[in-house]
């Protein structure tokens, strides 16, 4: 395993929107540097609109950066070789529902190139990690939103990948599932397994992560380890407050 | 450079799909300097050519000419002795005018030029029915023009002449070839077997009734067909026979 | 062998998503027009109801069924965007052009369904009013398939840079009702003279020529479609295909 998982260098990400009287250019992500190492989990915080989604899309190849280099295991984020490591919970994601649970997997699950019986094997398994084997008869429509964020949460992990891209995973949740997926992501963790995850909630980063990237407007405002937050008076939430300020 | 292959692929690609299809296809259809729409239905002609359904519309059209050719005319006489004047269904069997009936027959085949079975019918019609011999054989040779190989408009045009020159056996001989094609009209049938009654080919009619009414589903045909192999039954046997 | 179990993939659940989805609704509204009008055509055309009867229910089928195609190939990208289903796709290593294939097949299958289905609806209705199965027919239903390939391979293309799918629909419409009168704008080519000649021959190479494979129309005459036929349409939908894959593979989500 490479010891950085995800790099971004000089990373720039300007979006154009077309119109009547010519195209508007907004810059989401400006001059963006930073590292993530590998088996760490790392939070990042920001306002609505600080290019938290930004970060995320670019990393899974769903954007190409305008300037700079953004690489996943020393591959480009839309190689294969870096997508195969890669699993991404979108916020709020989306699932047919008509579908059960089962189905929805097993067709992320060939994407993931699974096949036969490692296939089963995997819906079963990450079935049985996000706690939606007593529901697996139910169909997609029956689901609570905590449901089906396990759900997302099930895909992101069907081909075991080393880096875990989540968006929001908490968002919206009630206590006991976000009790439930914290500890599924903190045993993910122990596995060795790399988590990049986004929050509006300082308390839930602050609880899993080991390292907070904090952006304000677009840009990297300040990268702050544990020992940093719990060394602060205050604690993570003043450092972010100051920074966003 | 990479990013201009993909563009170049799809417009040769494309390119290909068009070259292919020039070089093959010759349409089997009018051009349209030749498709003379009436004014009530230029909607329906130009569904039938953007739907590619011109035979669903080409049959709208024949329907219409059914429905044309189907409706009473009323004819005027002065009545002598009288100031009133009477009126009267005349073309009860369709020996009437109905002055649009060629314009409405050629527009069938303007839409769908493989309709055989209506240029037959309005063929037949308008030579055996209404004594438009010359209106008959223009649209029998519009209809050749698209359909070369169309054996059964020769026999209707053999016949036509046969019937300027008063042979009905000669018209009876001419179109009996026709009779068991399923593009046959039973108008054709019913004029086959009244001329073949009409020669004093009693067998012959007989048979075509009885095609007429196990076949058809027009019951008019159907019925006048049951009344004349009604009357051919009650003949002397010996006249029953072949001639 | 992995890319083709993954365009396996994504055609089946394309499908699987299509069949889920208001598919059985079209076919109870064929089945009820197809009644009305032999009703009305027994009534009407006498001994052209088997005729009229066929005529009708083919082009009543390939309308269906390009609305169905139309609807679904305007739609299936933009709402995979929109619904983010496509993050989950794209995220994983599933390259743009296998994706692409995928949901062009599985649509291009819903079709072939539909068609098959409802042919053999229109095949029990003709059979209850005692007429046997019409000359040309399965010519018939394939010339309609090889329509409905090219459209949607089209409207695919078209819905990639449209800004909603009715537009897509709208402008995928004009091309097929453009492409029944590929004969007429060949006979205007051949009649006029400079530039409007130029805009004629132009027309004919921009838009496909969907007489080609209108079986229907030719029932009766040559029906069997030709090598050409087959020809024409696998290179436009290559065409679409490829100037889909141009858009989609620099498309952002």
């Amino acid at each position: 395993m490479s010891a950085t998982a995800v790099s971004f260098s000089g990373v720039e990400k300007t979006y154009r929107r077309p119109g009547f009287l010519g195209a508007r250019y907004t810059t989401a992500v400006k001059d963006l540097s930073f590292d993530i190492p590998a088996g760490e989990v790392t939070g990042l915080l920001g306002l609505n609109g600080a290019g938290k989604t930004t970060i995320m899309k670019l990393l899974t190849g769903l954007l190409f950066p305008t300037a700079g280099r953004v690489k996943v295991f020393g591959h480009a984020p839309s190689e294969g070789a870096a997508k195969g490591k890669v699993g991404f919970l979108p916020e709020l994601p989306y699932f047919s529902p008509q579908v059960r649970p089962g189905e929805a997997l097993a067709y992320y699950g060939r994407l993931s190139g699974l096949s036969g019986a490692a296939l089963a094997l995997g819906v079963g398994e990450a079935l049985e990690r996000t706690g939606l084997e007593p529901h697996a008869g139910k169909r997609v429509s029956e689901f609570s939103k905590g449901m089906l964020q396990r759900l997302g949460l099930a895909q992101a992990l069907l081909h075991k990948p080393e880096l875990l891209v989540l968006d929001e995973p908490v968002s919206g949740l009630d206590p006991l599932a976000i009790h439930d997926i914290r500890g599924l992501l903190a045993g993910l963790n122990a596995e060795g397994r790399t988590i990049f995850l986004s929050s509006h909630s300082i308390s839930e980063v602050e609880k899993l992560a080991g390292r907070v990237l904090i952006m304000v407007k677009g840009r990297l405002a300040a990268t702050v380890s544990r020992a940093q937050w719990e060394a602060a008076p205050g604690g993570l939430e003043a450092i972010f407050v100051e920074a966003v300020k | 450079m990479s990013r201009f292959v993909l563009p170049a692929a799809a417009l040769l690609a494309w390119s290909a799909g068009a070259a292919v299809s020039g070089s093959y296809y010759r349409s089997p259809f009018p051009p349209p300097s030749e498709i003379h729409t009436p004014a009530d239905g230029a909607a329906g002609d130009m569904f039938a050519l953007a739907f590619g359904a011109r035979r669903l519309f080409a049959d709208v059209w024949f329907i219409r000419l059914m429905q044309y050719y189907g409706t009473p005319e009323f004819c005027e006489h002065e009545e002598h002795g009288t100031d009133a004047h009477a009126h009267h269904h005349c073309g009860e069997n369709g020996e009437g005018k109905y002055p649009e009936f060629l314009a409405r027959s050629r527009h069938v085949l303007e839409i769908d030029p493989g309709f055989t079975m209506a240029a037959l019918y309005a063929a037949g019609s308008l030579a055996f029915n209404m004594g438009r011999q010359a209106e008959a054989e223009e649209l029998l040779h519009y209809a050749l023009k698209y359909s070369p190989k169309e054996w059964k408009y020769l026999k209707v045009l053999a016949a036509i002449g046969y019937t300027k020159a008063d042979d009905p056996a000669a018209v009876a001989a001419a179109i009996a070839p026709i009779l068991k094609d399923p593009d046959c009209p039973v108008m054709l049938k019913q004029q086959a077997a009244f001329l073949n009654k009409k020669i004093g080919n009693y067998p012959a009619a007989a048979a075509i009734y009885a095609d007429i009414a196990a076949t058809s589903r027009d019951t008019a045909y159907v019925r006048n067909a049951e009344r004349e192999l009604e009357k051919l039954s009650r003949l002397p046997p010996v006249k029953r026979k072949s001639p | 062998m992995r890319i083709l179990r993954l365009i396996r993939a994504v055609a089946a659940n394309s499908f699987s998503e299509s069949v889920r989805h208001r598919f059985f609704t079209l076919f109870f509204v064929f089945a009820c027009t197809a009644i009305y009008a032999s009703v009305l055509a027994g009534v009407m055309a006498v001994d052209q109801e088997a005729r009229v009867l066929t005529d009708f229910g083919l082009a009543f089928m390939e309308l269906t069924a390009l609305a169905y195609a139309l609807f679904n190939a305007a739609s299936v990208l933009p709402k995979e965007a929109e619904t983010k289903t496509i993050y989950l796709v794209f995220s994983r290593p599933v390259p743009r052009w296998a994706y692409l294939a995928g949901k062009l097949a599985g649509s291009l299958l819903t079709s072939a369904l539909m068609l098959a289905v409802m042919g053999a609806m229109h095949l029990l209705l003709l059979k209850v009013r005692g007429f046997g199965v019409p000359p040309c027919y399965a010519w018939a239903l394939a010339g309609s398939l090889l329509k409905l390939s090219v459209i949607t391979s089209f409207a695919f293309f078209v819905s990639l840079f449209s800004t909603s799918a009715v537009s897509t629909m709208v402008i995928s419409g004009v091309f097929w009702t453009a492409g029944h009168f590929a004969s007429e704008t060949r006979f205007l080519a051949e009649q006029s003279g400079g530039v409007k000649a130029g805009v004629f021959k132009a027309a004919m190479w921009l838009i496909p020529n969907f007489q080609l494979f209108n079986t229907r129309d030719a029932a009766g005459a040559a029906c069997a479609l030709g090598p050409a036929a087959f020809l024409s349409a696998a290179a436009w939908v290559c065409g679409a295909y490829l100037a889909a894959l141009c858009l989609i593979s620099k498309k952002e989500f």
